[in-house]
């Protein structure tokens, strides 16, 4: 049984359909991840696997029970965790306290303690700053921040939207390490949305590409490889087809629409 | 052929909604009692009020918690051309000599209700309408309490806490009728005018309409202006209604009970607005009769009408925030597409709601 | 001088009513985007709470004659049930609901409240004691200060000393700010938002019931429109300091406080009756050119 078992999902914002009719499967210890261009749907998915978003119609079982409609909290204490795009740390808590948010729904008080110790050991630039408000921290720094925040809670899934959004190739380099590292130790679950390709098959198990609220290709990392099926499905036209230029990834610039 | 029947269908829900306030009224009367003649001018005046609320808050989407203070300005302009001048003279020395010592038809009474409230409208709106959404709401509320605050107290203009007597009570309910009906026109027009569908247009969403080369401010502005004079014109119809004026009924309780109509009927269209002050009418009405024992067996204690209605908004707060109309505007025929060629006029009316 | 001392001491002791209900109207919009119109008749049942329920004109004391032990706590439980009872009828129905719409719900409550106190106690104001002691006045030196005053600022200070320990040292209060900074993303982390914002409203029950008791004691009257004036200053407060900022409340709550004082004292005579008409210009004044307030909230409260 998949751990994580979305089926059909639609969600629509107004009149914008967001997803229509996404189905995704995840199992244990996997590292499965979306990518697609801006707008195309992947934060409305987590989202909605985290219980921020109601889809109308569809499913979705997490550990094999029906989570749809579940708010957001509850989900959380049943092991689910997003970090969000833009990564959403509470600026006006310190550090510390951003960390301690995150395990307060659970019952194993020394293994809270014992996590953040092992969380900062891995990220010594938090553990300077324990103390500071979160909101002045560097952008890198918020996004491990933000990380290790979900990681406080224990999760058997998480749920990573967008970690390269607005850093630096070398901080993103980092944070992949840190998710890695945190997957092997843990036996974490992973989800990672991502809008370019080359970053995530390298160590992503399957990969779904995303695209007007519809997986237009899923496959092994494996299978992918050359890249050539995921340019297609992203883009929406055949390879060759079009120039060159086309190829660029979508830059982190524009950020409306998608959520 | 086609010209006659898109204007038909243009006009079909303002002219309905002036029929169905026609029928209200004309059921109304079939009981021959004073009291009722009184309740339905009230309605009908109320039917002005809401309309001229329903036109801001209607259209762009913001609520207002000040425009009873344009009724209050609206009454007070009307009272100081029609009281009495030997009244005037003694108790009101503040007017100018103008205002003082003539007396002046209903009429230009009504005009003087409408303009002087649109001037503070278009001083206040020009400053406030280019606020967010909760900062502009919360400037009205705050500009309902400087109203009252400064004519409540000042003293030369507005006899301050005592009363303005002496005003012609010229307004019964079919002269009331009439305004309503020029009320919810203006309204339609404005509603269905290219400036009332841009305003729409930031309503439902800003940042598309802005991008589209909507003057957000603007258009706000102009429905601020139009909503102050009809709200100002009802205040006037109010005072010559009741023939004496004080400030204490233009306060929270009004801005309560017109808000409440204007959430009952579902406060983005003008059928909700007339339904609603219909709607709520009637129920406080039914409530005042069980209050008085008048319904047989169950008498409610008093309070329960006041009580009723803040259950009754509440519950459709939350159980059909469109409210009673649903957004939808009345018609009895012709469902109008956007894409009907033959009928632009109908295609606009029809908001996307 | 001595003057203006004791001007300054009236609007320091007028500054701790409004901060203390500027920080109950702020806590909950900084969790729920609420602009609470009815916190000021949670003020008012406060103070009625204390009288026997009827509408006779003379007031008849019944929780106001119990041990001041007893009294406070019970006080404080009649109001903090009714501020729950609002937001489990009528605003926890509205969570998705945007500000404006919370608002007038909230116009719809407080019309509830005001209305329900008309029937049970009728409309006529009560003449009511509470505590007549601490109206004497103590000397000193050439001041003379109102006993009244000196606990007004001295609950005032106590309360808020508590909800920032409350805020900064305990896990409901974290979770409490950082739900106020970010109410989704507390949701994710397995904050329970309706036990933080039942948690939000309590507290905000209890700073009414405190201000309901300092207001009574030193009116010495009861109406059922009692709390409106003290939740529009509040009101003018909050936004005065920020909205969504609760050292922002705080500080307006002071400033209004100062503002109103010094303007009754040193307006001229024909001016002064226009004294809230400069206050709620104020509002205006502040939300056009300092629409952030003076002590800003972290979080953005509206874009566009």
């Amino acid at each position: 049984m998949a751990l994580l078992d979305v089926s059909d999902i639609h969600v629509r914002y107004g009149d914008m359909v967001a997803l229509r009719g996404l189905s995704l499967k995840v199992e244990e210890g996997e590292v499965v991840c979306i990518i697609g261009p801006n707008g195309a749907g992947k934060s409305t998915t987590l989202a909605a696997i985290a219980g921020g978003v109601r889809p109308y119609r569809g499913e979705i079982r997490y550990d094999g029970q029906p989570i749809l409609g579940t708010p957001p909290d509850k989900i959380a204490t049943m092991g689910v965790s997003l970090v969000p795009e833009g990564r959403h740390i509470f600026g006006s808590l310190t550090v510390a306290e951003n960390l301690i948010i995150g395990a307060y729904m659970r019952k194993d008080k020394a293994e809270v303690a014992r996590d953040r110790e092992r969380i900062l050991a891995l990220l010594p630039r938090l553990a300077e700053r324990i103390d500071f408000p979160a909101g002045r921290l560097s952008g890198g720094e918020q996004q491990m921040l933000a990380v290790a925040r979900a990681v406080m809670t224990r999760p058997k899934l998480l749920l990573v939207d967008e970690p390269s959004l607005g850093l630096a190739p070398k901080i993103v380099d980092q944070i992949y390490e840190i998710l890695l590292e945190l997957r092997k130790t843990e036996g974490l679950t992973l989800v990672i949305n991502e809008q370019s390709s080359n970053r995530v098959l390298k160590f992503a198990d399957r990969v779904n590409v995303l695209r007007q609220g519809e997986i237009r290709l899923a496959g092994t990392a494996a299978e992918l490889a050359d890249g050539a099926a995921i340019r297609q499905a992203y883009f929406g036209f055949e390879h060759g087809a079009q120039p060159a230029p086309a190829m660029q990834t979508p830059t982190q610039a524009s950020t409306g629409g998608a959520a | 052929m086609d010209r006659i029947l898109s204007n038909i269908r243009t006009l079909q829900t303002p002219v309905l909604l002036i029929v169905l306030l026609a029928i209200v009224s004309g059921l109304a009367s079939l009981t021959g009692s004073d009291a009722m003649a009184t309740t339905i001018a009230e309605m009908m005046i109320r039917v002005v009020v809401v309309v001229g609320l329903y036109v801001f808050i209607g259209n762009s989407g913001i609520i207002s918690f000040g425009h009873i203070s344009f009724m209050c300005i609206g009454a007070y302009a009307a009272a100081w051309m029609t009281a009495a001048p030997t009244f005037k003279q003694i108790m009101l020395g503040g007017l100018p000599a103008w205002l003082q010592t003539e007396q002046y038809p209903f009429l230009v009474a009504m005009a003087f209700a409408a303009v002087l409230p649109a001037i503070v409208g278009l001083a206040l709106g020009g400053a406030i309408t280019r606020l967010g959404g909760i900062a502009c709401s919360i400037a009205t509320f705050a500009f309902l309490m400087i109203t009252n605050s400064v004519y409540a107290n000042w003293d030369s203009v507005t006899a301050g806490v005592s009363s303005i007597i002496g005003i012609p009570t010229l307004v019964g309910p079919w002269v009331a009728w009439v305004f309503a009906g020029v009320a919810i026109l203006a309204a339609w027009f404005y509603q269905i005018s290219r400036h009332g569908l841009m305003l729409r247009a930031t309503r439902d969403d800003p940042v598309a309409a802005q991008a589209s080369g909507i003057n957000l401010v603007k258009a706000r502005l102009g429905a601020f202006v139009l909503s102050a004079a009809l709200v100002g014109l009802g205040g006037g119809l109010y005072a010559q209604f009741l023939g004496i004026l004080t400030v204490d009924p233009f306060y929270l309780g009004l801005t309560f009970i017109t808000l409440a109509m204007l959430v009952v009927g579902g406060m983005s269209s003008l059928t909700g607005a007339v339904i609603g002050v219909i709607g709520v009418t009637i129920i406080v009405e039914l409530l005042r009769m069980f209050e008085r024992g008048s319904m047989g067996p169950i008498t409610l204690p008093p309070g329960s009408q006041e009580l009723g209605l803040g259950i009754l908004m509440a519950l459709i707060l939350v159980l059909r925030p469109t409210g009673l109309s649903g957004g939808r505007e009345l018609k009895l025929f012709g469902r109008s597409r956007p894409a009907a060629p033959a009928a632009p006029e109908a295609a606009q009316a029809a908001p996307a709601e | 001088m001595i003057g203006f001392i004791q001007n300054l001491i009236d609007a320091l002791s007028l500054g701790g009513l409004y901060a203390l209900t500027a920080l109950g109207i702020g806590l909950l919009f900084g969790i729920l985007r609420l602009i609470n119109l009815a916190h000021g008749d949670l003020i008012s049942v406060a103070a009625y709470a204390l009288i026997v329920p009827s509408v006779d004109v003379t007031a008849r004391m019944f929780i106001g004659d119990f041990n001041i032990l007893f009294l406070l706590p019970s006080i404080a439980l009649i109001v903090i049930l009714l501020a729950l009872a609002t937001d489990l009828m009528a605003f926890r129905p509205l969570r998705k609901a945007t500000t404006p719409t919370l608002m007038i719900a909230s116009f719809a409550v407080s019309y509830i409240i005001q209305n329900g106190i008309l029937m049970i106690y009728g409309s006529r104001p009560k003449a009511i004691n509470l505590w007549g002691a601490a109206n004497q006045q103590i000397q000193v030196g050439d001041l003379r200060v109102p006993l009244l005053q000196v606990i007004t600022v001295v609950v005032t200070i106590a309360l808020m000393v508590g909800l920032s320990l409350f805020l900064s040292k305990t896990r409901y209060g974290v979770q409490m700010r950082a739900a106020a900074e970010d109410f989704r993303m507390a949701q994710y982390l397995g904050v329970k938002g309706n036990f933080v914002i039942g948690i939000a409203f309590a507290i905000s029950g209890i700073l009414a019931a405190a201000v309901g008791l300092l207001y009574v004691t030193q009116s010495g009257s009861l109406s059922h429109t009692m709390g409106v004036p003290l939740a529009l200053f509040a009101f003018v407060a909050v936004v005065v300091g920020g909205m969504g900022s609760l050292p922002g409340a705080v500080v307006g709550g002071f400033a209004i406080g100062f503002v109103v004082t010094m303007l009754q004292a040193y307006l001229p005579p024909d001016l002064r009756v226009f004294r809230d008409a400069f206050a709620f210009a104020i509002v205006i004044l502040v939300l056009l050119f300092r629409p952030q307030g003076l002590i800003p909230a972290r979080n953005v409260i509206e874009r566009v």
